[in-house]
């Protein structure tokens, strides 16, 4: 019996965690497109969308709204890491338990794990279901979690795309080594970065990391031969990224970097905060906030506009 | 190109909606008076002096904004009681017609007593309903949960008309062929030609009773639409004696054909095919000579548009079921490869799409057929009206159906020139009596009886042979050889009533003037129905392998392999209709892969049996000595043959619907989106569905409100294309599909939706936000 820190270091490097394969993800690139969510990150947004996507090892996800009760998780547990009070299910993760068979004990998935770990053939078969859709244009984008979290398993994978001729495209948050990066490069087509706060006290206070080492890797990429296949992303999270200061910012110091630069302003979205719940999670907001309308995103863009960005990515 | 400040059009569509549906007995009446006129002569020329009688008799009515006239009641969408091919149920169900859930229609109560008094005494036991009843009526009751044999109390329709050859002959011209033919033929074809003589003798008095109606309105018509009148008139005095030449002629000549089909038969689904290709010389002819324009045009193609709502089809109540809010199902095929193979396409194509996307109409049953070179401004055109939310275009795939055809027989010239009959029934043009609804056969009853000692769960009683049970089969190898052999059963009792059905049509309903627009009845002088067709087929629908898939993979993986679940437990539990049994249940729906999902090992196992079906369908042969295949397709069966069915292995409980659509997989299970339904659907052999497939799919209107969004669904619809998967059509979801799964969110629990660039299962979202994208989803402001 082990724990489940246990059961995934025992998973051998070629490995990688996998929290969702998302197929026809029609907005992490060009065409249709299939998104690998590599597990893990480096930050700790408190907006984060992919709240399961933080730890790098597997959790183990509980949906109340599918549960029927039935006590079957509860029978598998020997060492208290799943009890019902007062009709509740509770968790404790870190009991030693076999987690393997809990989950499997429920009949609704109501339980399960948040990810799973898959050798680089096992992704690539994945990858290649939609190779069909892919004929036009589109094709894979690999996501997080950070995905240079587990760069080596990124790298072969890209690899592999790259020797099926697949189109390839990455969302980072670009908080690694340059040279980590540098080896990934030539195996892509388009990059997403996210800079999601200027200001260097405030992104270590939102975040919980410095942002020295993601501003010089986005100078260094935007200098790249690269750089036409770039578009730098900010979240919009009322009050804390989306303020006119902070565009503000940001537009200069990218258009700066690279006059042509493509800059993408993504909509806030409330939907990730059921997903916390799952996970027995705090979300940042108590009252979440809606989106912003369209006039409401043009005042962004205006301001973008005013501090050097030319060229926008609108969905 | 859109008409929405047209004042004709506007008119004419709130005129349409706005008028109530009557049951008429006018015709039944005339036919009854003529059968009794004429009881000694043989049944076709019955038939034909009855058709005669109602072109010249039957009370006609235009409005002055019509550019395109004919209908064959005065009031607009009648349902007509048309007693030849059925009289009993109607006796059984007039007083409920008004009130029953499914397609009402008002009866006026003096019409009652003239159908019991005059009506019903005529012809009890005469008509094909109660024919095929004395003949064959006790089996297809016996088998009627596995098999539902069609076309028993009503004519076949499903029939796409040689529409090309109408308009260069019209009724003149194929009335002085039949005059040649009668003066050379052999004794025995003597009544065919008299009888096609006689109905174009009345399809001509039919356009001029027509031109004179238009003429004595046009005198009180409002001043602006007078000269329109008469224009309309002279054409209708045209037709009478002559082909059509201009395009306003022939959209008039093609709508009088259907008319006079609907008159003749009372059947569903006469289809007029690639209208684009045919009318194209027509419409070309008036452009080059400046007498039309585009815009003129539309407003004659929407005029037709409207014709095509006006005829519904009165059907009895529980066919009204299977066949839900009348898709009579006038089906024009657009776009396509040409005779050469390479891309056809034209000015007509897209006209047809704009008054679609103007009108929104239920018809006609827009479909595009779309192949490896449909070029990108007719398949983004066409995007652009399925974005409207009509659920149309639906659309067909060149590259999985022709080959499909060529195999069965078919010409390559005749093959390359498919159209659709109906909803998705495939077919030639004008040569084809397809039979195409024949039957529909439920493969998920046969595996109920097979879990069960050949037993109804429904009412207990013994209903197949009893080959065994769940528990009694030591392994899946048995239970599938038990279930091969009871499926083998129902088919070979199916196939004599097929039979007995189409000896019927012969017996009772000889079509003369169907067959006068169908090669080569003509030339034979034989009737469609007798096999007077160049092609005779037979198509019988197998319902649904999503459902079959989904229960064989549950016990395969559950009882057998992983053995979590006794034998005995899941059949008493099925026969039970898991009561007290939710966490198997449970278990059933969410620990086992589903059809649709691109698992190969279970979307085969459906698949695998509907192979075995169809190979021992095509050992039979039809009664027009014609082959039989299968199609995968249901209309809105899969509620009515679900309630056919008990709890079923995988999830499903007793007597709720199967899955929709005929490939679909079940909705709510299909959890990898959509490209992974495409992969599954693309696993069904074609040959399998050479009789027509039907892919339901849903999308979020969002998806399409941007012009990526559009190139994104167009890479999509190209991959189905290369997948050489048939059909697919998309509803796009609405306010309504969104209320419902805050409701039953069990049933719903594969519907996505999309905020912002994100995707999310929307019964997995809190109730808030699911009211945020309730309120978002709308297509008022479009």
């Amino acid at each position: 019996m082990k724990s489940l820190r246990e059961q995934a270091m025992t998973t051998s490097e070629c490995r990688g965690n996998v929290f969702d394969i998302k197929r026809f993800a029609t907005h992490d690139g060009k065409g249709i497109r299939t998104t690998l969510f590599l597990k893990g990150c480096p930050l700790r947004c408190v907006w984060c969308q992919n709240p399961e996507g933080l730890k790098k090892e597997p959790q183990v996800l509980y949906m109340e709204n599918k549960c029927l009760h039935c006590g079957s998780c509860v029978q598998c547990a020997k060492h208290g890491g799943v009890t019902i009070k007062q009709q509740h299910v509770c968790l404790q993760r870190e009991a030693q338990e076999d987690w393997e068979r809990i989950v499997d004990a429920c009949p609704t998935r109501a339980m399960q794990f948040d990810s799973r770990s898959y050798t680089v053939e096992e992704v690539m078969e994945e990858l290649l279901k939609d190779e069909v859709f892919f004929q036009r244009e589109g094709g894979i984008t690999i996501s997080g979690g950070e995905p240079f979290l587990q760069h080596e398993f990124l790298i072969e994978i890209l690899k592999e795309c790259k020797k099926k001729q697949l189109h390839t495209a990455i969302e980072s948050s670009f908080y690694t080594n340059w040279e980590i990066i540098q080896q990934a490069l030539p195996y892509l087509d388009q990059i997403y970065v996210d800079l999601k706060v200027f200001d260097s006290a405030l992104h270590k206070s939102y975040t919980g990391v410095d942002n020295k080492q993601i501003k010089e890797n986005i100078a260094f990429l935007l200098q790249s031969e690269k750089k036409d296949v770039v578009t730098i992303r900010t979240p919009l999270i009322p009050k804390l990224t989306a303020t006119p200061d902070n565009i503000a910012a940001i537009s200069t110091f990218i258009s700066n970097c690279y006059s042509k630069v493509r800059y993408e302003l993504l909509n806030y979205n409330p939907l990730a905060k059921a997903k916390y719940s799952y996970l027995d999670m705090e979300y940042c907001f108590d009252e979440n906030p809606k989106l912003y309308t369209n006039e409401q995103m043009e005042q962004f863009y205006a301001i973008a506009q005013t501090h050097g960005i030319q060229q926008f990515i609108k969905e | 190109m859109n008409l929405k400040e047209n004042n004709r059009i506007t008119t004419l569509n709130e005129k349409m909606l706005h008028q109530p549906r009557y049951v008429s007995i006018e015709q039944a009446l005339i036919i009854t008076q003529t059968y009794k006129e004429h009881e000694q002569e043989p049944i076709i020329m019955k038939r034909a002096h009855a058709l005669y009688n109602a072109l010249c008799q039957l009370e006609i009515g235009v409005e002055q904004e019509e550019l395109i006239v004919g209908n064959r009641t005065k009031g607009v969408r009648y349902g007509v009681v048309f007693p030849e091919s059925g009289i009993s149920w109607v006796d059984r169900e007039l007083e409920t017609i008004s009130t029953r859930p499914q397609d009402k229609f008002h009866v006026r109560p003096e019409d009652i007593k003239t159908f019991r008094e005059v009506i019903v005494p005529y012809w009890r036991g005469k008509s094909l309903e109660d024919v095929v009843k004395q003949r064959c009526g006790d089996e297809i009751s016996a088998i009627g949960k596995v098999v539902k044999i069609n076309q028993t109390d009503h004519a076949q329709g499903h029939i796409c008309p040689n529409v090309k050859e109408w308009l260069e002959k019209g009724p003149s011209g194929l009335l002085e062929e039949a005059k040649q033919q009668l003066a050379v033929c052999k004794e025995e074809q003597k009544v065919f030609y008299e009888a096609v003589i006689l109905v174009m003798e009345g399809v001509k008095k039919f356009y001029m009773r027509y031109h004179d109606l238009l003429v004595s309105s046009a005198s009180t018509a409002d001043e602006i639409y007078r000269s329109h009148m008469l224009e309309v008139a002279r054409i209708c005095k045209k037709l009478s004696e002559k082909p059509a030449e201009s395009f306003h002629e022939a959209v008039q000549s093609v709508w009088m054909l259907f008319v006079v089909l609907h008159m003749e038969s009372n059947a569903s689904s006469f289809s007029p095919g690639r209208l684009d290709k045919t009318l194209y010389p027509y419409y070309e002819k008036d452009i080059k000579q400046g007498r039309l324009d585009k815009e003129k045009a539309l407003e004659i193609i929407e005029c037709l548009w409207l014709k095509f709502n006006e005829i519904v089809y009165l059907r009895n109540q529980h066919s009204a079921k299977y066949f839900a809010g009348f898709p009579i199902g006038f089906n024009i095929a657009i776009g396509g490869v040409d005779a050469q193979g390479k891309d056809y396409v034209n000015d007509l194509s897209h006209l047809f799409l704009d008054a679609q996307e103007d009108l929104g109409l239920p018809q006609p049953n827009l479909s595009v057929r779309l192949h490896t070179h449909t070029s990108d401004e007719l398949l983004h055109h066409a995007i652009r009206v399925v974005a409207k939310g009509s659920g149309m275009p639906q659309f067909f795939n060149d590259q999985a159906i022709i080959q499909e055809m060529e195999k069965l027989g078919i010409s390559h010239e005749d093959a390359m020139d498919y159209a659709i009959v109906g909803c998705v029934e495939l077919t030639t043009q004008g040569n084809n009596l397809g039979w195409s609804d024949a039957a529909m056969f439920n493969m998920n009853k046969v595996l109920e009886l097979t879990l069960h000692h050949g037993i109804d769960v429904l009412t207990g009683k013994q209903m197949g042979p009893d080959y065994g049970s769940l528990s009694t089969y030591q392994s899946f190898e048995e239970l599938e050889a038990a279930f091969e052999k009871m499926l083998y059963h129902f088919e070979d009792r199916m196939i004599p009533c097929c039979e007995q059905v189409e000896k019927g049509h012969i017996d009772i309903l000889p079509t003369p003037f169907l067959s006068s627009v169908i090669d080569d009845c003509m030339k034979q002088g034989m009737d469609v129905t007798a096999g007077g067709a160049h092609y005779n087929l037979s198509g019988i629908q197998m319902i649904q392998i999503a459902n079959l898939a989904d229960s064989l993979a549950a016990i395969k993986q559950l009882v057998f392999e992983e053995k979590r679940l006794l034998a005995k437990d899941l059949e008493n539990a099925l026969y039970n209709n898991f009561e007290g049994q939710e966490v198997m249940r449970q278990m059933l729906l969410n620990r086992v892969p589903k059809y649709g999902n691109d698992v190969a090992w279970v979307d085969e196992l459906g698949i695998k049996w509907a192979r075995k079906f169809r190979e021992r369908l095509r050992s039979y042969t039809n009664y027009r000595k014609g082959p039989y295949h299968s199609g995968m397709y249901t209309v809105s069966a899969h509620v009515p043959m679900g309630e056919n069915v008990g709890a079923s292995a995988d999830g499903r409980l007793s007597m709720t619907p199967l899955a929709d659509g005929g490939m679909s997989a079940v909705y709510g299970r299909d959890l990898k989106g959509p490209t992974a339904v495409l992969k599954s659907v693309s696993r069904i052999d074609n040959n399998l569905t050479s009789n027509g497939g039907l892919l339901n799919m849903k999308f979020l209107p969002d998806f399409f409100k941007t012009d990526t969004g559009i190139q994104k669904f167009a890479n999509f619809l190209r991959s189905f294309v290369a997948l050489e998967i048939p059909h697919v059509q998309f509803n796009v979801v609405r306010k309504e599909d969104l209320l419902a799964a805050q409701k039953h969110p069990e049933q719903y629990s594969s519907l996505t939706v999309r905020v912002a660039g994100y995707t999310a299962y929307f019964t997995e979202l809190a109730g808030e936000l699911q009211n945020e994208i309730i309120a978002r989803t709308s297509y008022d402001n479009v």
